[in-house]
């Protein structure tokens, strides 16, 4: 029987594929700065939905898709790999017993990566489903995992790649050009596949629309009014507190210091960083209340449960700037960013967070600002009465 | 016609309320003035007010010297900055901002506080009532 061209992988299947390693370069690339948490769970997002629609797939799909059809049991991945030494090299339409276990394991991994990361979503940043439900600390231990079964998951896209060339070039069949057209050269019986077009164009649109409603905020952002892709829990507020302090600076919001941090402040207010504030003790009784009230160790926030927990127990700073935390999180930021005159003091939160105000101080909440020229651009927003 | 009187009454009455609040803002100034003139000052002038808004003071530490404008700005229809914190300050001069020398208390906060940081000690009440003086007709 000739070699013949013959559909293998529907459309619905090839769109998968390249759709997930597209979010998953995606998601690897916007790991590393929380400035694109946004983009980085927006590729989650859609690797997650992807596997979810190949495990439908896998069960309702066409012939080759589904996981029955390429389910090998060790013996024969075994029995297969030998072949690949010996001379009695054996052919499959589909996939090979040691590419469906890679598969398989992709497939697995994927899923162990997608719901670890709602897992950090919800703790870390209590965001997402799961905000609330998982706390800080155990956001922090499925970080570990998250990371971890994301490095597994590369090594073992690795060797399915490198799977992928040793077998087009023992078979002298072309696979990757055969996830691209679906069709592969069989010279055996196989099975007919229909190309399912519209359901292929279906997950493009649906995976296009995803994305307008992740990123269409960025287009109608105004300066004044950008665009949060995260909204932070909403914090108490105090207009005292708005008042006095966010006379001379932002009304840095108390959950960024531990209440013994705030206590000292307001013992020490006839020095503070070498003025004196001269508040009344009615004044100084109200914020002193709000800011215990509402401290780093109420945990609101991600900078709170970090501020509260790398503070040590016996220290209680004043400047925020000072804390290791803060510091560990600015240490890229050079000089002459600092410098520039739309940012100039690191005091000046609200020059890149968006939400400062707010006290929230989301991951993706941030924007380091052009160097303006015009000399007397300030962008404080908050003004002295 | 009884019913327009009584309308004509409560308008009268409210007209007043509202004049007599303004009085009290816009005297928030006139106040302060007595209190230091209570206190032995006076009589105060805007153009010692003006001098002394200008007088240059050296700063303890050695960094540039200090006055008055090094916050508020050269011009005090238009908004100055927070010397540290690069906070904007909204204007100082009432035609700019109505909301300007109208609490007797945050006038004399402020006073005390930034007496303290620009010339280094409290201001005397003179020093105080000349600023006024001065302040009020911008």
């Amino acid at each position: 029987m000739a070699a013949r061209k013959v559909m293998v992988w529907d459309l619905p299947v090839r769109i998968f594929h390249w759709l997930l390693v597209m979010s998953f370069v995606m998601a690897w690339l916007s790991h590393e700065s929380s400035r694109y948490l946004d983009v980085h769970v927006f590729a989650g997002y859609s690797f997650f939905g992807l596997l979810l629609f190949r495990l439908l797939w896998g069960v309702f799909g066409t012939h080759y898709a589904r996981f029955a059809e390429f389910a090998y049991g060790p013996k024969e991945v075994f029995v297969y790999l030998k072949s690949l030494l010996g001379k009695g090299l054996q052919s499959y339409v589909g996939h090979n017993p040691a590419g469906a276990w890679a598969i398989f394991l992709l497939i697995g991994f994927g899923l162990v990566l997608s719901v670890s990361g709602l897992m950090v979503l919800g703790g870390e940043e209590q965001q997402g489903p799961l905000a609330g439900v998982v706390s800080f600390d155990q956001g922090a231990l499925w970080m570990e995992v998250h990371e971890s079964v994301a490095l597994l998951l590369l090594a073992l896209v690795c060797v399915h790649v490198l799977g992928v060339f040793s077998e087009s070039i023992m078979h002298k069949q072309n696979l990757v050009g055969a996830m691209f057209r679906g069709t592969k050269w069989v010279a055996g019986e196989s099975a007919t596949v229909p190309v399912h077009h519209l359901l292929g164009i279906a997950i493009v649109v649906a995976l296009i629309a995803w994305g307008a409603v992740s990123f269409g905020g960025y287009l109608t952002a105004t300066a004044d009014k950008p665009y949060l892709p995260f909204k932070g829990p909403q914090l108490a507020m105090n207009d005292t507190w708005q008042e006095e302090c966010g006379a001379c600076h932002l009304a840095f919001h108390p959950n960024l210091l531990p209440a013994r941090s705030w206590q000292r402040m307001f013992a020490e207010q006839d020095q503070h960083f070498d003025e004196d504030l001269m508040l009344d003790e009615d004044v100084v009784t109200e914020l002193t209340a709000y800011a215990i009230a509402n401290a780093a160790e109420q945990q609101k926030t991600e900078a709170a449960w970090e501020m509260q927990r790398t503070i040590s127990k016996d220290q209680s700073p004043l400047r925020i700037t000072e804390t290791a935390y803060w510091r560990d999180q600015h240490h890229e930021i050079q000089d002459s960013v600092w410098a520039q005159n739309n940012i100039k003091s690191k005091s000046n939160c609200n020059a890149c967070h968006m939400d400062a105000d707010l006290g929230t101080f989301e991951d993706a909440a941030m924007k380091i600002p052009k160097p303006s020229t015009n000399p007397t651009t300030n962008s404080s927003k908050g003004e002295m009465q | 016609m009884k019913q327009s009187h009584r309308f004509n009454a409560v308008m009268l009455c409210a007209l007043l309320a509202m004049g007599m609040t303004s009085v009290v803002y816009a005297d928030a100034v006139t106040t302060l003035q007595d209190e230091y003139r209570a206190a032995g000052a006076g009589p105060f002038s805007a153009s010692a007010g003006e001098k002394a808004w200008t007088t240059a003071h050296k700063d303890a530490e050695g960094g540039p010297d200090r006055n008055c404008q090094t916050c508020h700005g050269t011009d005090l229809t238009k908004a100055g900055k927070h010397q540290r914190t690069g906070k904007a300050i909204d204007p100082l001069a009432p035609s700019a901002n109505k909301e300007r020398l109208t609490d007797v208390k945050f006038i004399e906060k402020w006073f005390t506080r930034n007496c303290k940081w620009t010339v280094g000690r409290e201001c005397t009440a003179q020093e105080k009532g000349d600023f006024l003086e001065y302040l009020k007709g911008l």
